[in-house]
Parts: C-alpha cells; sequence; structure tokens
C-alpha cells in the first residue's frame, strides 16, 4: 500500500527533480530535494579553448593506456590538458583518491582505468565504487556497437546498455545478523530509478532510437525490481514515440547471445547492468574494444567498458588499447571537440576494420604499439589538422 | 638566401618528424615534447598591429615567420581607438577572433578624454565582447638583461572584465563624481578557479590574492571571500593573500617570493606594469588573455611606445614571445621552441640590444638577428 502511494507520487516527484537543479534557490534546493545530493555548480575549466581533464590511469595496464592516449592526442592536437593523478592500489589511506575526487570535481570531467582496491578486508569500499558514489555518478552508458571485420561472435551490433550506476546490489550493505547468516540489501529507490528512466528515454528521443527495454527480475523481487520497472513504464508513457518492452535478466541473457539485434536502448539496476555489459562486450570482441560513460549531474567520467584492470598483460605491449581510446573519443565529443574526436575515431576505424592492426585479444598479432602507430599514421595523413 | 633559410627548417620538420614517429615505439612514460607539426597545413590567426609602435613590431613578427617557414596565415585588422576613421568595426574584428580563436594584438592606446562621452574605451569592449576574463602576464627574467632583480618567475593573473573598469562613472551632483567599481561572486570565482587551475597545469606552488579588503571590505572581500573558497578545492597550491600595497612593496624589494598571483582589475593593471618593469620594461615582456574559447596574446605591458613610431629602435622582444606562446598554443610546439630560442640567443649573446635594454642597435638589426639564430630544436 505505501509503494503504491509512492508510485502514485513519482511523477510528482520527478518533476520537482528535473526542475530542482535550475529554477530552485540554494535553500529550496536543500530543503525539498532531501535525496539530491548538494553540490555547488563550479566553473567550468576550459581556457583559450582548452580544457583540463583529470587522468586516472588506474592499476594494471591503465598507465600505458594513458600514454598512448596522450600520445595520440599530441598528434591530434586535441585541446586537452591531462591532469595525472596517480593512486597507489597498497596505500591504505585515502589521500591520492580523495584528491582525486576533489580534482575531478574542479576539472568536471575525467578519464580513468580501473582503479585497483588491493585491500578485502570488509570494512575498505572499493575506490571504483565510491568514486561513482561520492561524484553521484548514477548513468553508465555502454554504447555497443560491433567493428566490421573484427573476428566476433556476433556482427552488426548497435546496443545501448544503460545502467543505474550508483545504488542496488552496490549499496554495500551487508551484515552477518547470525552466525553463518549474511544478509546483502539490494537498495532501489524511486528517485535513482526515475533519473534514470528520464535520461534513457531522453537519450533514446535526442539520438533517433526507437525501443527501450526495461530489464529486471522482479518475478522474484517483486519490490525492488518491481519498483524500477514501474518506474520506467511510468515513464515510458510519457514518450509515446519511444516503444517501450521489458524483459526478465535471465531470459535477456539468452537473447542476447543468441538475438542481439533485436535490442536498441536497455536499462538496468546496477549489477545486471555488470553482467549484460560483460556479455555483449564479449559478442562484440572482449573487453578490449568498448568504451564507458559514467554521468551524473555535475560530472562526467570515462573509461573502459568492462572494468578489468588486466594486471596479467600489464608491461607486456599486447594490451588492446582500443577501449581506452574510444573513451578519449566519447570524453572529446562530451566537451565539444567533435573535429577531434572524429579525427580519432576515423582513425581508430581505418585501423581497426580497414587495416586490421589487431591485438592479440582480437585474434591479431598487432603490439600495442603497432595499432597506437598506425592510428597516429592515420591521423597524420587525414586532411584535416585541427588545434 | 632567403629561399634557402625558408626551405631548410621546413625539410628539417620533416625529418625529425618522421624520427618522432618512429620513436613511439619505445615509448614509455617519458614526457619529452615529442612534437607534432604538420608543415603541409596551415593556421589561420587574427592580427591586429595597434597603436603606436605596434604595427613595426608585428612587421618584425611576420619577418621572423616568413623566414622560418611557419604555417600561419594572419587576417590582419587595423583596430584604433585614436584614429576612428581608419579603424575596422569592433564586429569585425571580434568576429575573425572568435572564428580564429586565436590572435596577436598589439596595444591600443586609450585617450584620457572621450570625444564621444562614451566611458568605454575600445579595448574594453573587444574584451567585454569576446568576454576575454583572464589576462596573463609571465614575468619572468631573461638572460642577458641586466635588471636590478635577477631569478624572477612569477605570473600575474588578472580580471579584466569588471572592477575599477565597469565604465560606469557619473556626476550625482556638481563637483562630486562616482565610480562604480563593480565585484560579482561569479567572475571572481572564474579568475580564482582559473588562477588555481593554471597552477595545476604549469606545476606552480603558490597563489597569492592580491587585495585592498581591508578598506573595501564588501567589493574586495567578496573576491578575497571567493578566492579563499576555491583554495580548499585545491589542497596542494599554497594560498596566501596580500594587501595591494604591501605586495607592490614586497615586488620591488623581493620579488622571488611571488609565484601565481590573481588580482582584480586594476590591481593587476598595476602591478603588471610594476613587475615589467623589474625584468626589462614593456619590451620584453609577453602577456595573454583569455575567455573560454580564444585566447588574444598582447604585450604585458600595456604602453604603445608613440614616441619612438617610425625611428626603428623599439623591442620587438615582447611580441615575438607572444608569436612564441600564440604556436605553442596552436600545436605547433616546434616552431614556438625555435622562435623562442632564437630571441633568448640573441638576448643571451648582447651583441644585438636595443635601446631600452642599453644598447644601440634598431628593430630591424634585432630581428634580423632573430632570424640568423633560428635554428630546429634537438627532439
Amino acid at each position: 500500500m505505501a509503494l503504491r502511494a509512492v508510485q502514485i507520487n513519482s511523477l510528482k516527484w520527478g518533476s520537482v527533480l528535473a526542475r530542482a537543479q535550475h529554477t530552485m534557490s540554494a535553500f529550496e534546493l536543500q530543503h525539498k530535494t532531501p535525496l539530491i545530493k548538494k553540490q555547488a555548480p563550479i566553473p567550468v575549466a576550459m581556457y583559450g579553448g582548452r580544457n583540463a581533464v583529470t587522468m586516472l590511469p588506474g592499476g594494471g595496464i591503465g598507465p600505458e593506456l594513458m600514454e598512448y592516449v596522450r600520445e595520440v592526442f599530441k598528434y591530434a592536437g586535441a585541446p586537452v590538458d591531462f591532469e595525472v593523478i596517480d593512486i597507489d592500489p597498497m596505500e591504505e589511506s585515502s589521500g591520492a583518491f580523495e584528491y582525486a575526487i576533489t580534482s575531478i570535481k574542479r576539472n568536471g570531467v575525467a578519464i580513468k582505468g580501473n582503479i585497483e582496491t588491493k585491500s578485502e578486508t570488509a570494512g575498505s569500499t572499493s575506490r571504483n565504487v565510491a568514486l561513482r558514489n561520492e561524484l553521484d555518478l548514477f548513468i553508465n552508458i555502454l554504447h555497443c556497437k560491433s567493428f566490421p571485420n573484427v573476428p566476433a561472435r556476433q556482427k552488426d551490433i548497435d546496443v545501448v546498455i544503460i545502467r543505474q550506476n550508483t545504488e542496488g546490489e552496490y549499496a554495500m550493505l551487508e551484515h552477518e545478523s547470525v552466525d553463518g547468516v549474511v544478509e546483502s540489501m539490494k537498495v532501489v529507490t524511486e528517485t535513482n530509478s526515475d533519473r534514470v528512466a528520464r535520461y534513457a528515454f531522453e537519450f533514446a528521443k535526442n539520438t533517433g532510437r526507437k525501443k527501450i527495454t526495461t530489464i529486471h527480475k522482479a518475478n522474484i523481487m517483486k519490490l525492488s525490481d518491481g519498483l524500477f520497472l514501474e518506474t520506467s513504464k511510468k515513464i515510458a508513457k510519457l514518450y509515446p514515440e519511444v516503444e517501450h518492452n521489458d524483459m526478465i535478466i535471465d531470459n535477456c541473457c539468452m537473447q542476447l547471445v543468441s538475438k542481439p539485434h533485436q535490442f536498441d536502448v536497455m536499462i538496468m539496476t546496477n549489477l545486471y547492468g555488470s553482467i549484460v555489459s560483460n556479455v555483449v562486450c564479449g559478442l562484440i570482441g572482449g573487453a578490449g574494444i568498448l568504451s564507458g560513460r559514467n554521468y551524473g549531474d555535475h560530472y562526467a567520467v570515462f573509461e573502459p567498458g568492462t572494468r578489468n584492470t588486466g594486471t596479467a598483460i600489464a608491461g607486456k605491449n599486447v594490451a588492446n588499447p582500443l577501449a581506452m581510446l574510444n573513451a578519449s573519443v566519447d570524453m572529446l565529443n562530451h566537451l565539444g571537440h567533435k573535429r577531434h574526436a572524429d579525427l580519432i575515431q576515423r582513425a581508430i576505424y581505418k585501423t581497426v576494420s580497414e587495416d586490421q592492426i589487431l591485438t592479440p585479444d582480437l585474434g591479431g598479432s598487432a603490439k600495442s604499439t603497432d595499432v597506437v602507430q598506425r592510428v597516429i599514421d592515420h591521423i597524420l595523413q587525414a586532411d584535416m589538422r585541427p588545434w | 638566401m632567403s629561399l634557402i633559410t625558408r626551405t631548410v627548417p621546413r625539410l628539417f620538420v620533416q625529418a625529425t618528424q618522421t624520427a618522432t614517429i618512429r620513436n613511439v615505439h619505445n615509448s614509455t612514460s617519458n614526457n619529452s615534447p615529442r612534437l607534432a607539426e604538420r608543415p603541409d597545413t596551415r593556421v589561420t590567426a587574427t592580427l591586429i598591429p595597434g597603436d603606436g609602435v605596434g604595427p613595426e613590431l608585428v612587421y618584425s613578427v611576420q619577418e621572423v615567420f616568413k623566414a622560418a617557414g611557419i604555417p600561419v596565415d594572419w587576417e590582419s585588422y587595423f583596430f584604433s581607438e585614436v584614429n576612428p576613421t581608419l579603424s575596422a568595426p569592433l564586429d569585425d574584428v571580434a568576429t575573425s577572433i572568435s572564428k580564429n580563436r586565436v590572435a596577436l594584438k598589439g596595444i591600443l592606446a586609450t585617450p584620457d578624454y572621450s570625444h564621444t562621452g562614451e566611458l568605454q574605451t575600445l579595448n574594453m569592449k573587444l574584451r567585454n565582447k569576446l568576454d576575454l576574463y583572464a589576462n596573463v602576464v609571465h614575468v619572468k627574467s631573461l638572460p642577458g638583461i641586466k635588471c636590478r632583480h635577477s631569478n624572477i618567475d612569477c605570473v600575474i593573473i588578472r580580471e579584466q572584465t569588471e572592477g575599477e573598469y565597469s565604465a560606469l562613472e557619473h556626476e550625482s551632483v556638481r563637483g562630486v563624481v562616482e565610480c562604480l567599481k563593480i565585484v560579482t561572486a561569479k567572475k571572481s570565482q572564474r579568475i580564482a578557479k582559473f588562477a588555481f587551475d593554471y597552477a595545476i597545469k604549469n606545476n606552480r606552488k603558490k597563489v597569492t590574492a592580491v587585495h585592498k579588503a581591508n578598506i573595501m571590505k564588501l567589493g574586495d572581500g567578496l573576491f578575497l571571500r571567493s578566492c579563499e573558497e576555491m583554495a580548499k578545492l585545491y589542497p596542494k597550491i599554497e594560498f596566501e593573500k596580500m594587501i595591494v600595497d604591501n605586495c607592490t612593496m614586497q615586488m620591488v624589494s623581493n620579488p622571488q617570493q611571488f609565484d601565481v598571483m590573481v588580482t582584480p582589475n586594476l590591481y593587476g593593471n598595476i602591478v603588471d606594469n610594476l613587475a615589467s618593469g623589474l625584468v626589462g620594461g614593456a619590451g620584453v615582456v609577453s602577456g595573454s588573455s583569455y575567455s573560454a574559447e580564444c585566447v588574444v596574446f598582447e604585450p604585458g605591458a600595456r604602453h604603445t611606445f608613440s614616441e619612438a613610431v617610425g625611428k626603428n629602435v623599439a623591442n620587438p622582444t615582447a611580441m615575438l614571445l607572444c608569436a612564441s606562446k600564440l604556436l605553442r598554443h596552436v600545436n605547433l610546439p616546434m616552431y614556438s621552441e625555435m622562435v623562442r630560442n632564437a630571441v633568448e640567443k640573441v638576448l643571451q649573446d648582447g651583441k644585438v640590444r636595443t635601446k631600452d635594454i642599453g644598447g644601440q642597435s634598431s628593430t630591424q638589426e634585432f630581428t634580423y638577428a632573430v632570424i640568423a639564430n633560428l635554428k630546429m630544436p634537438k627532439v
């Protein structure tokens, strides 16, 4: 009954939230929107056409991939100044990590590798998760698009996965109530479900996509996933031009590997998102290709699509640089440097799909540096030179 | 001869470039400036010679660019307040700058009395039109110029769209003039963030806010508070504040203590010129004005040197250093270094000096000396 009441109120809630950032005074924001994290806007770090961007290389192959990104940016003349912050995974204190978050707050945009959290003690939280929570990056988007001529299980996939990124199973609330019995809480909130659904439908509308599928397990988790599903159904009514359906997560996984082309845009809660994006990445060619984007109301963080550290292949010059390069293209697009983004994107496309310079994970034999080198060659041969 | 000087560096560029490309293979994590010039493509920049000796200095820059084969095309506009009939319209100039996103500008003369009754100067109009809010003057002791102090290396960042330059003045009662100084939280935060971001980007350690909040408790107080608040976001940068009168005294007695300084409009103007005087005068200090989108490079000290017009004695160092910075900004770092190294070499050798730094050479001789010293930097 209580749930119903919440649902009836939800539309009103959503519009309050949408308005909140723009029309409310600081006082109203503080008192009428208890669920929004309060963040005063900071001036954008863009000077003379150049952006400052925080770079968190992270662990494993992160540092070498970042080096490639910087190399490519140098040749493409991309107007970005990186503020590099190394976080030592072994370090127990979180000084560098706190500083990284401050840095993202003032730059507004970051590109990151995977940050390892070595400690497995109960008290320590994953730094990746902490970063998303702290910055309130509630959306994760993965645009899964096949590269032609790259050996993969499925061809011509074009799916957008939109994932709630801050709650659900990742609430990190676990406890052992009785000896031998552990409870883990999955938290689904109306506000966050609303934000994700709204974002997804706006995204579909703006990018001309036709269909949104909500992925859930509401047959079992009737309240939590039920709320997520109900919310997205409600928002769907506001966007009659976008088709909406829903699918249970287990069926979804099966459909993805057998008939992935039926999907267009998918929205889901946190854990399902993690699983589904890895499934789709596997279909397309593995962890090394796709890039993911994390958005909150104020900040954007770009990273490789599947969040693997790749410690095993670090330093061997075999890591696939594409994921991070694609992330950097996403970042340039976000910053509005379309010409540089196009330049690099085209160079990547030519390298991968036309020249077929592929690293071992895609069945090729090229070194990481060979791929980067070819991308740079294509940039230099392009008939334009933006700065 | 000129053909050789023009083509040889170009060949060098191509040769070194192939070399740098190959270097990628063993790229580890070094940050050496591997350079990415594309000699076959060109950059367009707006050029405003300005008043006084501006045109002569700009000519010197063009000569050097021509000799070095630098791929920059100029869109030249004569823009002047003291010569309104010949001046290009403000809109044209602003459009050109926002299109090219980069400009090289001489100093515009501003008359003490307005003939039209208008209070805004042309400079102010241009800045406001393009929102060129941040002026950066990097004051650095140059080799071979003898001054009272050595090893000065400070950056003065000045808010230049509000404060005392609001052009809001009126005579409320006869004999009583009020001049409004406008300070807004938004613009104060913006300039403070600019200063701190500049410090981060250029590996600087300290930011000093210059103010007079003990007297102007509300106006400068707001500016100071904005700086203090912004400083909290930059725990690794030291922040200090200094009252402008003390600041000027410290500047002439112990200038090495300063690193990055952030100032409101008028104080910035004064400190800029003071600091320029410390390292050799208006002829040797370069500066730049930033908006979110574009950059205008102009000499750091605002002095037209109109008494020297046509005498061929002005020092083109400042303008050449501006040009060098412009090249770095448009991603031509190799040419940028080439020009800067040549200028520094000439100053260091000390054989060719203009009058302002104790020599007898002409602008033209200095320019030729720079051209003779143009060399591709080692990669």
